[in-house]
């Protein structure tokens, strides 16, 4: 896409030339370098600086620091369950929210790419929950899972007398779980402009074979809309992977930023990293435990990009994108 | 040209409402022969709707009723909700329990900040990008692009520790910072747009001797009124609905309305008050949805040119 858009002002450039220059890299650079600078200072700083810190055993406060080599490493690795826990734990909620999340975007994509009633009303119901702040709907979900005043435990009182205590181990997982999916409206708004770029011709040539609508679905939109389903697994990927205020707040109690309470079943990875930053004071174990988390997510990302391949329907030409 | 420009950015989606009566009466028929997109909704279809609405619905519902509730009917569970005589005093609980004015005014002055900071330097960076050329520019946006995709929550930590090294914890600096960086999101968003403009027009005023920055400015930015508003309400929105950030930059005497909401309403123990902060939790999200609602649009809109790159 970017290409198309810069070809035809390349070679206006070039044709005009003589001793006059159209471009000068100085003016791109000039215009640019709010966002370099930025770049430099406010992501590569940080991520370089927790590098360093990894191989030290800084807690934050004591000058008293010194080099440990890559200590920090080996200890996460051989000799803290805990952390490789919580990763796995990770894995799982990701492994879980990732799917279903695109999923019932897709799904709900489909419903209301109908001609149906009140369209514009049911998409904005849909998407509404993805726009909420994060710190509204923990308070909506502990409402709802509520041990003595939940919607849930008053649902199922009808069948079984046992309160279930929703917000601690194990169930506090599945609360979280569903706390995500909530927020699927996101992906249901994108894959909906994808189905629009779905040439209609195709799908009615299908049900003209007799292919049922199932059918139509199945071998004609999901293979044609793949591509957007891809990124959004990607990127579905890195967002679930790192999150961390979604289990904070959801914990019963929930005073500023408190890590310390949250149940063990949601104590996801970069709950463990907070943990050994602010409760334990550890900068270099947490630093060390960041950088492992980030090469993990490069890792997975270049993994997910060769799967892709395989199943991912790219048109020979992408211009249609536009 | 305006108009052009302005469907560049429009959401496919969106097409099917500006499209006035005729055209629409004339999908109706066609859909009706063949069963695609515009087919007539099945009664299945309709409850399978109706089914997923009110599943997205109920989170909202009951934080209301628990919103409206005394204390005494909640802690009769369920069904004293269910039958509740609605009651406005956790309303008023929420904003005099904590400084609720001038939490309100912190969260809006800093989302201000942002959005206006970023929405400036992203356009300028998306111009550049869209209409500039500069060695390496290719392998930058390629850095760009990638950048979207770097754990930002993993990345706040250590960036925490450096402002705090700097002394910039509990001031607003690290947003002005953030918002003169820009948001490879916006810068995306913005180039998107200002690479479809035709390049007579610039042509014109390079004739006439204008410079790259008055040309940015005199032309390129009042064309880009769509993808501003775009720009500056979701850079606000995100500024008002982020915990993280505030939580741990900011002191609890200048902190946002985010995160007064979520650790203001506690009893002496430090158990949450549950129907104080539904009500809080209200009154929180009700500038977000006034203004999702009013600018379903932009939101839309954005999150598809997000979706298509892929």
């Amino acid at each position: 896409m970017s290409a198309m858009a810069q070809a035809p002002a390349a070679t206006a450039g070039d044709t005009r030339g003589r001793g006059w220059r159209r471009y000068r890299s100085s003016t791109f650079y000039l215009f640019a370098s709010p966002w370099l600078v930025g770049f430099l200072v406010l992501t590569l700083m940080p991520i370089g600086y927790a590098l360093g810190v990894s191989f030290t055993n800084y807690d934050g406060a004591s000058p008293l620091w010194r080099w440990v080599g890559f200590r920090n490493y080996v200890e996460i690795i051989t000799s803290d369950p805990a952390a490789i826990q919580s990763m796995l734990r990770t894995l799982l909620f990701t492994g879980i929210v990732v799917p279903l999340s695109v999923a019932m975007g897709l799904a709900l994509a489909l419903m209301v790419n109908r001609r149906i009633r009140a369209r514009g009303v049911v998409r904005a119901i849909f998407f509404l929950p993805s726009v909420v702040p994060v710190v509204a709907t923990a308070i909506m979900f502990r409402l709802i899972f509520n041990r003595d005043a939940g919607l849930l435990n008053y649902i199922l009182s009808f069948f079984s007398d046992a309160k279930i205590t929703w917000l601690a181990d194990p169930y506090a997982f599945y609360v979280l779980i569903l706390m995500m999916l909530w927020g699927c409206g996101a992906g249901m708004i994108i894959i909906l402009a994808a189905l629009q770029d779905v040439p209609v011709e195709l799908e009615e040539a299908a049900k003209i074979d007799g292919a049922s609508s199932w059918r139509v679905i199945r071998s004609i939109t999901i293979p044609l809309i793949s591509p957007v389903l891809y990124f959004q697994v990607i990127t579905g990927v890195i967002g679930t992977l790192q999150i961390l205020v979604q289990p904070m707040l959801l914990a019963e109690t929930s005073s500023i930023a408190s890590s310390a309470n949250v149940p063990q079943s949601t104590s996801l990875f970069m709950v463990e990293v907070y943990n050994e930053y602010f409760y334990n004071q550890r900068f270099g174990y947490g630093s060390a435990m960041l950088w492992v988390f980030f090469i993990f997510i490069l890792t997975l990302t270049l993994v997910l990009q060769r799967l892709s391949k395989r199943f991912v329907f790219y048109q020979v030409e992408s211009g249609t994108e536009e | 040209m305006t108009t052009t420009v302005n469907d560049q950015i429009r959401v496919p989606i969106a097409k099917d409402e500006p499209e006035s009566a005729p055209p629409r009466k004339r999908r109706r028929s066609k859909a009706s022969s063949a069963g695609e997109h515009g087919a007539p909704a099945s009664f299945r279809l309709y409850v399978a709707i109706i089914i997923a609405a009110t599943a997205f619905l109920i989170p909202f519902v009951w934080l209301l009723l628990a919103a409206l509730a005394t204390p005494a009917q909640f802690s009769q569970g369920a069904e004293g909700l269910l039958n509740l005589s609605p009651t406005l005093s956790n309303f008023y609980e929420a904003v005099t329990r904590i400084d609720y004015g001038k939490f309100a005014l912190n969260s809006l002055l800093l989302a201000t900040i942002m959005s206006t900071l970023t929405t400036a330097t992203s356009a300028t960076v998306g111009f550049a990008f869209a209409r500039l050329r500069g060695k390496g520019q290719k392998t930058l946006f390629t850095i760009l692009l990638a950048t979207m995709m770097i754990p930002h929550i993993a990345l706040l930590i250590p960036t925490y520790i450096l402002f705090a090294r700097m002394g910039l914890v509990g001031t607003y600096w690290p947003w002005v910072l953030w918002g003169l960086a820009g948001t490879p999101y916006l810068i995306f968003l913005f180039k998107q747009f200002f690479s479809a403009i035709p390049l007579e027009l610039e042509d014109a005023a390079i004739i006439d001797g204008c410079g790259w920055w008055r040309i940015y400015v005199r032309i390129f930015l009042p064309l880009a009124k769509p993808v501003i508003l775009t720009s500056f309400i979701l850079s606000f929105v995100w500024a008002w609905a982020d915990y993280l950030a505030p939580a741990l930059l900011l002191s609890y005497d200048n902190t946002t309305l985010s995160v007064a909401t979520a650790s203001g309403y506690l009893d002496p123990r430090g158990n949450g008050l549950p129907t104080i902060q539904a009500a809080g939790a209200l009154l929180y999200i009700m500038p977000v949805v006034v203004i999702f609602l009013f600018a379903q649009k932009q939101f839309m809109g954005s999150a598809v040119s997000s979706g298509v790159k892929g």
